[in-house]
């Protein structure tokens, strides 16, 4: 009998040994950067993509892009102005606009300049090759392309909680608005909910 | 009794006792850690010296159980050294490691009921969460990052909500001034309104910031029942119309002043009339302290306006305490009674070990005295309202012998209508009781 409890102690001291050592060494698993993970229950990289697809898809089935075209003869240039973070939540919003510009830029449909952070930048440049680089290659000053659009918009939340649950609703918003007579010609728009449950418990 | 039994108990009392005194020496060596830690870094603070402090601080091996307390100090210490966005990473580490120690964990308690409740891992007290995020707002603030210091607000209008039986007026008052920094003058009027009611229900005077604020809001959103209202409640004579407030700018200066009495514990020991034993009742209670700052100006080439008491954090911590020890001492009686039981199985078969038990509860009943002890004791606020321009300003603190008692921020460009704000620690104070 005390054999078989020894026996039966040994073991699950082992068992909890080997538990504990485990648990104390980091673990690295890579992912796909598609694949979806919500660990913490806020914004993530998966709600960035979902917004983001649902804006490009949106932007370039309305009929402003035809009507500007027609118009202007010429593919219409946007610069991304603010998006004001509304929400409860600290989050990079640069990540979802810069995916929004890529595939717009990519698309051939819509050009992007560059915002006003990006052209200060620029503009040291072009001034610095004004006085340093040669006449043939310095790039003029006061040639920049103006926007026609800029796009603007907000994210904002709701939240309701009770003990450990909260619903989590984000609405994103998204607009064009022209520059030359402060028309919005495009509102896109994307809703995103989250039940997250804690738990009471943890080890 | 046969011989291997008797072998076998041997092994039993061998193995325990020394878990016993391994665990006493380990509990006190613990206590008598934590306290040697905190005088180093209040002797450095009182000195002004808040680098030093902070090399302290790291200097020392971090308990998982004390994580969030480091993580508060390490980023109060930051704050004082004018790191402001170090220091607001780290208060984001503090936040997220809060939630996390939200969940009860049954090990702890188990823990907690079998030796002391310092086994625990800290969660800050429900006052200090929402300090956490006025301080990390006021960072936003500092830094100019308007936005982010809203979202600070609105995680802070969470907590609130969640836990309703705490009344920061202080917490309320800030937000109105986030929300006035974003040009959401509706939304502020409704947090200064908060503030005015919870000011109220503490029967704290009003500052006059808020009664300021108070009327040039009413006034300007047309609420005029509500205008007049305060009007006769304030009866002041001059307060700043919202028309002049868009022409002018606005240097807020915060003071935080003074130091978080610490907590020390108190012992009581008794011996039980039937059976001898003696047992150890151990509760918290925090020190009295006083600020050696008692005001402050904030000037600049043109004018000058002296500071307002809009927060006393010490009174808040000794309330979250009381009400906390209805809690503290059932946990303290249900220990008791444990490590009785364990005394009293002994007894009879083993007095060795019993007595070893009996020294070991006495010897392990402690209180935790743990607290965020680089909080300031109170907060100052004042405004000093100017031409649109560049300004060099003067920060003047009332009542303290140190050097650094003069703070100087030069060259500040304000715009028309915008408020820039600025803080400043000083932790000089003494201690006047150390009793309950």
């Amino acid at each position: 009998m005390k054999n078989q409890w020894f026996k039966s102690f040994t073991l699950v001291a082992a068992i909890s040994a080997g538990m504990i050592i485990n648990g104390c060494s980091t673990v690295v698993k890579r992912l796909d950067s598609g694949e979806v993970t919500d660990l913490s229950g806020e914004w993530n990289d998966t709600d960035s993509r979902l917004v983001s697809e649902e804006m490009i898809r949106d932007v370039l089935s309305r009929p402003w892009i035809n009507r500007f075209i027609s118009a202007n003869g010429n593919r219409p240039a946007v610069i991304v102005g603010g998006v004001r973070n509304l929400s409860h939540e600290h989050m990079n919003v640069a990540t979802f606009i810069n995916d929004i510009e890529r595939e717009l830029i990519n698309s051939g449909e819509i050009d992007f300049v560059a915002s006003k952070l990006e052209r200060g930048e620029i503009r040291d440049e072009r001034k610095d090759q004004e006085l340093n680089a040669s006449n043939e290659t310095a790039k003029q000053m006061g040639q920049e392309y103006g926007a026609d659009f800029m796009l603007k918009g907000s994210i904002n939340t709701i939240l309701d909680s009770v003990d450990d649950e909260q619903v989590r609703f984000y609405q994103i918003d998204l607009n064009l608005i022209s520059l030359a007579d402060n028309r919005k010609v495009w509102a896109g728009q994307k809703k995103i909910k989250k039940l997250i449950e804690k738990s009471a418990f943890r080890l | 009794m046969t011989l291997a039994y008797l072998m076998v108990k041997k092994v039993i009392l061998k193995y325990v006792l020394a878990f016993v005194i391994g665990l006493m020496v380990l509990t006190q060596s613990a206590c008598v850690s934590i306290k040697f830690e905190r005088d180093e870094i209040e002797t450095y603070l009182l000195t002004q010296q808040p680098e030093k402090a902070l090399t302290a601080l790291e200097s020392h091996e971090v308990k998982d159980r004390n994580k969030s307390l480091y993580l508060l100090d390490k980023a109060m210490l930051l704050r004082m050294q004018n790191q402001f966005e170090d220091s607001s990473q780290v208060f984001e580490k503090a936040k997220r490691l809060t939630r996390k120690l939200d969940a009860i964990s049954l090990r702890e308690q188990a823990a907690a009921i079998s030796i002391n409740d310092s086994q625990r891992s800290y969660l800050p007290q429900n006052f200090e969460q929402v300090l956490v995020h006025c301080f990390q707002a006021i960072n936003y603030l500092q830094l100019q990052r308007y936005s982010d210091a809203r979202v600070e607000i609105l995680q802070l209008s969470e907590l609130l909500k969640q836990k309703d039986d705490i009344q920061m007026p202080f917490a309320q008052y800030l937000s109105g001034l986030v929300f006035e920094s974003n040009q959401e003058l509706d939304n502020a009027l409704i947090s200064y309104r908060k503030a005015y009611q919870a000011y109220s229900s503490y029967n704290s005077a009003i500052p006059l910031m808020l009664k300021e604020d108070l009327l040039r809001l009413t006034k300007y959103l047309g609420l005029n029942d509500e205008h007049k209202k305060f009007l006769d409640e304030f009866d002041l004579q001059i307060w700043p119309k919202q028309q002049d407030t868009d022409q002018q700018a606005h240097a807020v200066a915060i003071v935080l002043n003074g130091l978080m009495p610490r907590k020390h514990s108190l012992e009581i020991n008794v011996q039980s009339p039937t059976d001898g034993q003696l047992h150890r009742i151990s509760t918290p209670f925090y020190e009295h302290r006083e600020t050696k700052v008692y005001g402050a100006e904030l000037s600049s080439e043109l004018l000058n306006t002296s500071s307002e008491i809009i927060a006393q954090l010490d009174n808040q911590a000794r309330n979250a305490l009381n009400n906390e020890m209805p809690s503290i001492i059932a946990r303290t009686i249900a220990r008791m009674s444990i490590k009785n039981s364990a005394v009293d199985e002994t007894r009879e078969d083993l007095p060795l070990l019993s007595l070893a038990l009996e020294i070991a509860a006495i010897i392990t009943e402690q209180a935790d005295i743990r607290a965020w002890n680089t909080l300031p004791q109170q907060i100052l606020i004042m405004r000093l309202s100017l031409p649109a321009g560049s300004h060099d300003l003067k920060l003047n603190l009332l009542g303290s012998n140190l050097p650094r008692n003069i703070q100087t921020w030069q060259q500040v460009n304000i715009a028309k209508g915008e408020s820039r704000f600025f803080s400043y620690h000083s932790p000089d104070s003494y201690v006047t009781q150390r009793k309950p």
